[in-house]
């Protein structure tokens, strides 16, 4: 709906035009709104974006497959080892491939801990929205000693590019190993002090309980997915339903809400925190020793000593950073569970070593529609609890 | 069911609307025409035995480089929540005519991925209540994802590379 001066004066009905953002304290990015008001209610919502449209889907379609990995970092870059999974996936089911043990729990373990420094990151920012100030730095300590995990394993706090095609970047240290279990120690003490401020809190539950419904058959028809969609009462969580990287040995509960209001989705994802930590702990006790990537010199580079006795080695280097993988033709999707929902990588193959068409399905870029059907009828001062408990990041919104 | 036995069924209840069909790395694969998609979105949402309730996205492809017919390519991709099955319906579009009916009237998650279709392929949606561009600019010309789109140019109002553009945009197929 375009806000012009001409508009403005043709307008019949006694309601206010109230623009938010592109720059926005709680639009957690550039994401801009214009709200139509009736006094205190809003009429309707009208989003627009695109601000951050970096065109990575068209740049991917200029890279080889590995150098498409740094890249998807960057559209969800509060979980990047989500994204990095989603990409490896559909690119491993194209080549066939099947990936070690220990690197499927290795990316499991980074998974789930980029899951609880999501959550860590939105239950921060979506309660100083509301006007928590003291959840907001309890959040970012801990998320910091995730962040110290993620420098120690991939040389980098937040865009690790750790998860590769055929495994993991590197092998993990039993020093590593051992910070980690040290943190899921550590943990639900923390998850228990954020629960001790909000959960009973009831200017926390004003703010947010019967604020912001979607039932469920609006959720599912809404293509909402993630936490909103389990708020609403819905059992769907990809770990469960179409486990991939190994997560059916894991034993772990799929929290659903049952109002699908904003204090639901608060509970789906405190008590997802606590299930990431559980799928943790297992990982951390039943690691198997073992190669980390796949044995397979065309997909993963070969190991850096062989390169000085054998030729076949040295060819199979030269090509592979030369050339790059070469997938066989075909297309194909695999969903996983992200923090935020379904995130999913549809890949066309060309049969070269360059991704023909890499979309991403983002759960935040799906969500923005129902977002605003959720904010017809709700006062203007929900806006900002709607759009925190949607938990968007513009990042894989505008791509 | 496993996907043999839900394309067997589809098959069975919706023959002359499917143009083939195949089992893709184990998916469901669907082929239909412009003509026939919505018949059989609907379908595949009110069938009781099916049930594909949740829209999981949809997207485009430009298969201009595999000189193929049709070139342009609408690709759905459906989940069933009770059943927990999925299907993946492939739309062939032809260059000329990238026209094809809107599914938001029967999922409502339709409605930004067709406007994305619009806006990065140009593809004419027919019956979209609100077709306009979505992530590029209003006064934006051309579709982003569209393969004869060049990757490297930029199109900004003060730059001195615009007739380069125009005629790249002529000439040449995507650069590599």
């Amino acid at each position: 709906m375009a806000v012009t001066e001409q508009g403005l004066l043709e307008r019949e009905k006694d309601s206010m035009t109230l623009n938010m953002g592109p720059s926005h304290p709680s639009t957690h990015g550039v994401f801009r709104i214009v709200l139509e008001m009736d006094g205190e209610l809003v009429d309707s919502a009208e989003p627009h974006i695109g601000f951050l449209h970096t065109g990575i889907e068209k740049t991917s379609e200029a890279k080889r497959y590995v150098h498409v990995i740094p890249m998807t970092d960057r559209l969800d870059y509060l979980s990047p080892p989500g994204n990095n999974l989603a990409f490896c996936l559909p690119v491993e089911k194209l080549l066939q491939t099947e990936i070690p043990e220990r690197a499927q729990y290795l990316r499991v373990i980074m998974c789930e801990l980029a899951r609880m420094a999501s959550h860590l990151v939105w239950l921060a920012t979506h309660a100083l929205d509301i006007g928590a100030m003291t959840v907001f730095l309890y959040c970012w300590r801990e998320r910091e000693m995730i962040l110290d995990l993620n420098e120690e394993i991939s040389g980098v706090r937040m865009m690790t590019s750790y998860i590769r095609l055929g495994g993991v970047a590197q092998d993990a240290t039993p020093g590593w190993l051992n910070g980690v279990q040290k943190f899921i120690d550590y943990f639900p003490a923390k998850i228990d002090e954020y629960e001790r401020l909000l959960t009973n809190n009831p200017i926390w539950i004003d703010r947010t309980k019967d604020v912001g419904i979607m039932r469920r058959e609006e959720a599912i028809n809404w293509s909402m997915s993630g936490p909103i969609l389990r708020a609403a009462g819905v059992n769907w969580d990809l770990r469960k339903q179409r486990p991939y990287s190994g997560y059916d040995n894991f034993d772990f509960e799929v929290p659903t809400g049952k109002n699908g209001d904003i204090y639901d989705r608060y509970l789906v994802r405190v008590a997802e925190m606590r299930q990431s930590r559980e799928i943790v702990k297992q990982a951390l006790q039943k690691i198997p020793t073992g190669p980390y990537k796949v044995d397979d010199n065309k997909i993963s580079l070969p190991s850096r000593d062989t390169l000085k006795s054998s030729m076949e080695a040295l060819i199979h280097h030269f090509k592979l950073v030369s050339e790059g993988i070469s997938v066989p033709k075909g297309e194909t999707y695999v969903p996983i569970e992200g923090p935020r929902g379904e995130v999913g990588f549809y890949i066309i193959s060309d049969g070269s070593g360059v991704p023909s068409r890499v979309k991403l399905r983002a759960p935040s870029f799906m969500a923005i529609p129902g977002m605003c059907r959720m904010m017809e009828g709700c006062f203007i001062a929900d806006v900002v609890g709607i759009i925190g408990s949607i938990d968007i990041v513009m990042g894989e919104v505008d791509r | 069911m496993t996907s043999d036995e839900i394309i067997e069924k589809v098959k069975s209840d919706q023959g002359e609307n499917i143009e083939s069909s195949e089992v893709n790395l184990g998916d469901p694969v669907l082929f239909v025409g412009p003509d026939a998609i919505h018949k059989v979105a609907e379908y595949l949402k009110n069938d009781s035995d099916l049930n594909f309730d949740y829209l999981s996205h949809i997207t485009g492809a430009d298969y201009l480089n595999e000189d193929r017919e049709p070139r342009f390519e609408v690709v759905y991709e459906l989940h069933s929540i009770d059943k927990n099955y999925s299907i993946r319906i492939r739309v062939g579009l032809t260059e000329e005519d990238p026209t094809i009916p809107t599914v938001s009237d029967l999922w409502k998650g339709a409605l930004y991925p067709e406007r994305e279709l619009f806006d990065m392929f140009g593809f004419n949606i027919t019956g979209h209540p609100n077709l306009s561009r979505l992530i590029m600019p209003e006064e934006w010309e051309g579709n982003p994802l569209r393969k004869d789109y060049p990757l490297t140019i930029e199109d900004v109002t003060f730059s001195h590379n615009r007739e380069f553009k125009q005629d790249l945009v002529k000439s040449k197929p995507a650069t590599r």
